[in-house]
This record gives structure tokens, sequence and C-alpha cells, in this order.
């Protein structure tokens, strides 16, 4: 099928592939490795994201959200943080990215989540207050009237009760 | 009793009723004022006693400390806990001015907690490295958690004490969302540390 020129041409380019392949490979790995400038930017990036985040579940805790699920997210996250710090200050910075990253991801949608909660939390609160300033009201009012009528019936027995205590004018002796 | 008493009592008596049925309505709209707003920062030995602590160190041999944290700043904090290693002649920090210590920290924690919530880690340690050269020990490294810090500690013979001291201590920092970063709470514990010479 191929002379020997052929077959030649045929061995070159596949030795010419093979090298490159391998100078490819071997420099893959240092291109895309993560340096120390990477490492410090990830982290400020995740540190910032946890302060958003933080800064929105004490806002929702606040006000009285239910803020479990967020605070478990915070505390994972902030785990992470300081285990790329750490990892960090050894010069593992290829795990620091890594970590800080996942604490990026962890934290993502947290700050939403924290707006809604509290944006609920109020509504309820806005809710129940409304309700029992009603029915404080309502009770109020009830009070007033009832206490306009108690006293009119209390006045009435009390100058009841005096008058029956009058002493009587007996007629002279005679 | 004259009517003007009987008179008052009642109003007394109706405007006490009022105030207790507009109660829940108060209750929800007056914030009363919380009480004093502090953290507690503790670090206490192995047998989770302020007793015991590690003192005479020893190469590659574990030793661990519980370190604790309670929360009683009305809210939920973000806090950080530094750990630094020093020899006697590097600086604490300072309570007075409420500085924290120049050095660097070898390890760091971070934490959430609601008020009146409470956090206890224990600290697993040792330290590797340890050499001796007449009246000096250097200290290469500490592995804390798993993790190998190069520390690189001169420690000189203290006389005094007859003892190559050295202190391993935590600092408090707690967030600051004003300053949006964190801020030395002004809370520091720590432990002496007597390097010995294997037998």
């Amino acid at each position: 099928m191929f002379d020997s020129d052929g077959w030649r041409m045929i061995k070159k380019f596949i030795a010419c592939f093979f090298m490159v392949s391998v100078l490819v490979f071997s420099l893959v790995h240092t291109c895309f490795a993560i340096g120390q400038v990477d490492a410090e930017e990830m982290l400020n990036k995740a540190e910032n994201d946890l302060a958003s985040a933080y800064a929105s579940v004490k806002e929702a805790d606040f006000v009285g959200a239910n803020v479990l699920e967020l605070l478990n997210k915070l505390e994972f996250a902030g785990d992470l943080l300081a285990e790329a710090n750490n990892a960090y200050r050894i010069g593992d910075y290829e795990k620091a990215f890594s970590l800080a990253l996942n604490c990026s991801d962890t934290v993502d949608n947290v700050v939403q989540e924290a707006l809604t909660l509290k944006s609920e939390t109020e509504e309820a609160q806005g809710q129940k207050l409304l309700f029992t300033a009603g029915v404080s009201s309502a009770c109020l009012s009830v009070l007033f009237v009832l206490s306009l009528f108690g006293w009119r019936f209390l006045k009435k027995a009390y100058l009841k009760r005096v008058l029956e205590m009058k002493p009587e004018v007996g007629s002279e002796p005679k | 009793m004259s009517f003007d008493d009987f008179k008052l009592i009642y109003v007394l008596a109706c405007l006490g009723l009022g105030l207790i049925i507009l109660s829940p309505t108060l209750a929800m709209v007056i914030k009363l004022p919380g009480g004093e707003q502090f953290s507690e920062f503790w670090v206490l030995g192995p047998g989770h006693m302020a007793e015991d602590y590690p003192f005479n160190i020893a190469e590659d041999q574990a030793y661990k400390v519980y370190l604790g944290i309670a929360n009683h700043m009305g809210g939920l904090q973000y806090y950080r806990v530094y750990v630094k290693f020093r020899n006697q002649t590097e600086p604490l920090p300072d309570s007075v001015n409420g500085t924290p210590s120049a050095l660097d920290p070898v390890f760091e924690y971070r934490l959430f907690l609601r008020d009146g919530e409470v956090w206890e880690k224990e600290v697993s340690f040792s330290f590797d490295g340890i050499s001796f050269e007449g009246n000096s020990c250097r200290v290469s490294s500490l592995v804390l958690d798993g993790y190998v810090l190069n520390v690189d500690k001169l420690v000189l013979w203290d006389e005094e004490n007859s003892g190559f001291y050295c202190q391993l201590f935590f600092e408090l920092w707690i967030y600051d969302g004003t300053v949006s970063g964190f801020q030395f709470h002004n809370r520091f514990v720590g432990f002496w540390l007597n390097m010995t010479i294997p037998s």
C-alpha cells in the first residue's frame, strides 16, 4: 500500500505527533498551575462573599427569621475559608484556591435566600402585629363600654349602700 | 372609703386592665435594651478543666487542649481565632490598647455563633524538629490539626526559670460590619510550654 518513503513519512509524523503531545501535556500543567497570586485573589473573593453572606444572614436573624439552614452553610463555608487560609500559609496554593472556590460556591445564593427570608418574616410579623393590634383595639373598646356600664352600676350600688347607712331622724320625746 | 377614693380605684383598675390587653401589641413594638454585650473565650486542659495544661514538651508527642467561645453579643457574630506561637522576647497582644500581637498567625479557625451559643474545639498539637545547641533551642514545626506549620522559632535558655520557654496563644477577632473587616476583640488565651531535652 505504501512504499518505503511513505512508511518513513508516516513514522516521522507519528514521532513528531508523540513529541508534540508529550510537550503539550507537560506544559499544560505548568500553564494552568495555580500560583500565589491566583490563590490570593480567590481567597479575597471568598472572604468578601462570606462577609456579604454573613451580613445578610445577620439581618435576617435580627428580624427573627429561621436562619438555621443558612447558618449551616455559613459554618461550612467558614471552615472551608479557614482551611484555605491555612493551606495558603503553608504554601499549598492549589488547595487554597480550590477550598476558597468551594467556599464562594457554598455561599453563592445565601444573600438572596437571606433577603427572601427576611422580607417574608417582616411581612408575617407585620400581619401578626396588625392582627394583634386589631384584637387589642377591639378588646379595649369592649373594656371602655363595659367600664362605663360597670361604673353606672357600681355608682348606684355605692349610693344605695350609703343611703341605707343614713341614720333615721327619730321624733322628739314628749 | 370616700366616693372619690372609690372612683380612683375603679379608674386605675380599668387602666391596668387596658394595659394588660395592650401588652401583646406593646411587646411586639417596644424593643427593650439588652444586657451587657461580651464574648467569652477560654482554653482548658485535656481533662476539660483549667488545670494540667501541656507544659513539658517532647518532640513528636501529641498534646491537646480545649478552646471555647461563647457569644453574648446579642446577635449572630462572625469570629476568627488566630493561633500564634512566640518565644519569650516576642510580643503578646496589648490588652490596655486593645491591639493584637504583631506576630503572624500560624493557623486560624472561623466560626459563626448566634446569641447565647457556645463553640468548643479540641485542639491537638505536637512539635517536630526540636533541636538544642548550647543555650538555645530551635523549634522547626508545629503540627496542628494535621497541618505541619513551619514556625522556625529560636528559644533561649531562661536561667531564672530553668527552661526553654515559648508560648502558644490564641487571639479572638470579631467581624465588624461597619469597617467591613475583622477587628481584634481584645481577648486572648494561651499557655507556656517548656521545650525539653530528650533523655
